[in-house]
């Protein structure tokens, strides 16, 4: 990788066609990703065909370009309509759509096209400075690993939702119990499939996430129709202040940092990232209580988190040629269609092909910054617009996302029926929070735990033989003990004291 | 090089076929005809697909895209094309998913339904280990299994790895611990991690890995040797008649006119002789052999499914009749 490739990308790139493919592959993107059950691996892939004619830079630039922004894109309507448009903008709605709530629309968009932007120029950095070197983080995760780190990521269920914790592992069961349809992957047995072909391989994610949030929610505005819609102040169109930037700028970093790290694993993407981001900004915020009610935190922290893990997929796919996300597998495929074959080699014998793509990534963060900010004010009068006409159309579009997916029906009654679920949950205090964690963590853990336990051949405490897994299972049992213990410790000093001033 | 030269003069024989042929049944193609895969978008059989369908397009001067219907193994696919006329405008991509559901009587068709029209690719299985393992070879690797279970990754369990895999331990009298993964990416990782033992991965999934030595290759599943990695027996040479390769090809359904599956087949083979498909093959680490004509095709499709269904008789995943 010598500089001359630098330059060389760097001239590729300001050709006017090149660019003009990249803003239109960030314009399609944050549209695609916006638009619920459009995420960007399905816009990637339908990108993928036009992208044959192209020279492989472009074509490479174009895609990865979409990947970005797509990602971003998911936030707008996770906070304005409560419809993540994408999975990985799923935890953004969990303080996003309250904020918007509260006529801070404009201020929430801000903080999450800001928090985007940071995340995924870090990540796209740490891509161009350490990628081979990350690479072989990817080695060292295997099952026993990547069983600790569901645990750990699922430590946090207790606590994500605002109400009380025990309907919060409710949720987290039901979401588990989501997860187990299908066949299992380790003894291919099918599992309440009720002979339905469509759910051999699962139940899907996007139709329960339109269904869980934006159906739910159409459900619940239905309620209070009679009700004069609240004319919301013309606040929402309000961007953030620099004194909220400053709040969060820890959050970002953070986040950024957890992005990347996940995003290198190939097994797991920016939705696992978003939530643990949330997670841990809701651990180290100075005010955990805000969380679930409009947070700027709740939001700053899963968007740098999801945008970074974008940069970090890319390490294993190019260095390694094992994808690190479904979308990134995508653009391995469009690399292959190229005649490019990604691993190890293409970083000593294409570096101009590397830095294009490098480049194309950092070109669609600065530009969606730009969409996102400005985008923000006009974004944000859709919160505006009376209920009667804004949630039909919601409804429309969750109707389409959800079918468009893979041309089923069947997966538009599973957002229906998730729809009516998620309402009836509501009105009992449950949160979709800890039933999403469930869904997406129930398969991850239950697989690398069968995989561990045949590769330990059958012995529990290989676990703890493994210093990384030990580690985040250490991790995982502080941050379920740890608000008890502090909490007994605490009262134990207390009457301790007591004692000592009565004796 | 010599091989894409070969195949661009095959592609001009065909060609010149091919014309006459498509001007004497004018009227077909008469709509845009269809690809079904059971892959989403951007996986390798749709990665395929659309490389096949973007070099028949010109071939056939006709309008072709690509379908997917996916889930149940290839069950859904198979169930949308069965309810397609029988006129050559719907043709199957098929993998052996597929048929491996059928051998499970899964979906509305069976291996009788199937015509082949042509193959586009064959990415044999190659049984492998990490560099630094102590097993040099096949027949060490056997004499290690006999002593104690080798952990083995496959990708899902009854899928095309396990069943060779399975198939490789019933001949050798070996034991198998088996590791299911959800992918090809993530048995290359956890066999470079050192969490399994031994893997039968597709040669495109780790041809980087051995062809820099991370990887130690024991044995190609296939009859003959692979070009890209000459040096390495096959199971066939070491005395063990176990061929398992992932083919993706395309089919029609039995009843399809005949003529028509012959313009589909020249078609689909001068598509795939042109040098865009030629860049294809050679960016996924596949052969240039891999492409074949109806017959070579049909005749695989039908000895993998026998193959397949004998396996899992033996195996016990499904009863013979």
């Amino acid at each position: 990788m010598e500089p001359s490739g630098l330059s060389i990308a760097f001239s590729l790139l300001t050709d006017p066609a090149v660019l003009g493919l990249i803003v239109a592959g960030t314009v399609a993107g944050v549209i695609i990703g916006a638009l619920p059950g459009l995420s960007s691996s399905m816009g990637v892939a339908l990108l993928l065909p036009f992208s044959l004619y192209l020279d492989p830079v472009p074509a490479i630039a174009l895609l990865s370009a979409l990947y970005c922004a797509g990602t971003f894109g998911g936030s707008i309507t996770a906070v304005l309509i409560n419809a993540p448009g994408a999975p990985p903008a799923v935890a953004t709605a969990f303080d996003g759509y309250p904020m918007a709530l509260k006529g801070e629309a404009g201020r929430a968009l801000g903080i999450a096209a800001v928090s985007s932007v940071s995340g995924g120029i870090i990540s796209v950095l740490t891509l161009l400075l350490a990628a081979p070197l990350l690479a072989r983080i990817a080695y060292s995760f295997g099952p026993p690993e990547y069983f600790a780190l569901g645990v750990f990521a699922l430590s946090m269920l207790a606590s994500i939702g605002a109400e009380s914790p025990l309907k919060n592992l409710i949720g987290g069961c039901l979401g588990l119990l989501i997860a187990t349809v299908g066949i299992d992957l380790t003894t291919g047995v099918e599992r309440f499939t009720f002979g339905v072909p469509q759910l051999l391989e699962g139940v899907q994610f996007i139709p329960v996430l339109i269904g869980l949030f934006a159906v739910t929610e159409l459900l619940n505005q239905a309620r209070h129709l009679g009700r004069e819609s609240v004319i919301a102040a013309m606040s929402a169109l309000r961007l953030p202040s620099r004194e909220d930037f400053r709040r969060v700028r820890s959050t970002i970093l953070r986040s950024s940092g957890i992005g990347v790290f996940v995003g290198v694993l190939p097994a797991e993407g920016s939705t696992m990232a978003a939530m643990i981001g949330y997670n841990e900004a809701k651990r180290w915020s100075k005010a955990p209580e805000e969380f679930g009610k409009g947070s700027i935190e709740g939001v700053a922290g899963p968007e740098a988190a999801n945008n970074a893990a974008t940069g970090g997929a890319m390490v294993p796919t190019l260095a390694l040629g094992i994808p690190g996300s479904a979308t990134a597998a995508v653009i391995l495929g469009g690399l292959q269609v190229q005649g490019l074959r990604p691993g190890p080699y293409l970083f000593e014998e294409q570096p101009t092909l590397l830095y294009g793509i490098f480049l194309a990534m950092l070109l669609a963060n600065i530009l969606f910054l730009f969409i996102g900010l400005f985008g923000a004010k006009v974004f944000s009068r859709i919160s505006l617009v009376p209920r009667t006409f804004l949630w039909p159309t919601v409804f429309a579009l969750c109707l389409v996302g959800a079918y468009g997916l893979n041309q089923s029906m069947v997966d538009v009654w599973i957002m229906i029926v998730s729809g009516l679920v998620g309402y009836i949950l509501k009105r009992n205090g449950f949160g979709p929070a800890p039933i999403i964690m469930g869904i997406v963590l129930g398969g991850l853990i239950e697989t690398s735990l069968a995989q561990s336990l045949i590769i330990f051949d059958q012995q529990w405490s290989g676990f703890l033989r493994q210093p990384i897994a030990a580690g985040l299972l250490v991790l995982a049992a502080v941050s379920v003990g740890g608000r008890p213990l502090r909490k007994f410790l605490g009262g134990l000093l207390a009457r301790t004291a007591g004692t000592a001033r009565r004796g | 090089m010599i091989a894409k030269h070969r195949m661009g003069r095959i592609g001009a024989i065909l060609l010149s076929l091919a014309a006459p042929l498509a001007g004497a049944q004018s009227g077909f193609p008469e709509r845009p005809i269809d690809i079904v895969t059971h892959a989403s978008p951007g996986g390798g059989t749709d990665a395929t697909a659309r490389a096949v369908a973007r070099g028949m397009r010109t071939a056939l001067d006709a309008d072709l895209s690509v379908l997917p219907r996916t889930g149940g193994g290839g069950v859904v696919a198979m169930s949308y094309v069965n309810s397609r006329p029988r006129d050559g405008h719907t043709l199957l991509a098929i993998t052996p998913t597929h048929l491996f559901a059928m051998a499970r009587g899964q979906g509305p068709l069976t291996i009788d339904d199937m015509v082949g029209v042509a193959r586009a690719a064959d990415d044999p299985i190659v049984v492998m280990v990490r560099a630094d393992s102590e097993v040099a070879s096949l027949a060490e690797l056997v004499e290690l299994g006999r002593e104690r279970p080798i952990k083995w990754g496959t990708t899902q369990i009854g899928g095309v790895d396990h069943i060779a895999g399975a198939t490789l331990a019933d001949r050798t009298g070996t034991q198998l611990s088996v590791v299911p993964f959800a992918g090809g990416g993530e048995i290359v990782t956890n066999l470079m991690g050192g969490s399994i033992d031994a893997a039968g991965l597709n040669l495109t999934e780790a041809l980087d890995q051995i062809q820099r030595g991370d990887f130690r290759a024991l044995a190609v599943m296939s009859e003959e040797r692979v070009s890209r990695i000459g040096d390495v027996p096959t199971t066939v040479e070491l005395g063990y008649d176990v061929v398992f390769s992932t083919v993706r090809g395309y089919l029609v359904l039995e009843g399809t006119p005949e003529d028509r599956i012959q313009i589909l087949e020249q078609a689909m083979l001068e598509g795939m002789s042109q040098p865009a498909y030629l860049d294809y093959l050679e960016g996924s680490g596949l052969e240039p052999g891999s492409v074949a004509g109806r017959e070579e095709w049909d005749g695989q499709v039908r000895r993998l499914y026998r193959d397949a269904r004998n396996a899992m008789i033996a195996l016990g995943i499904i009863r013979a009749e």
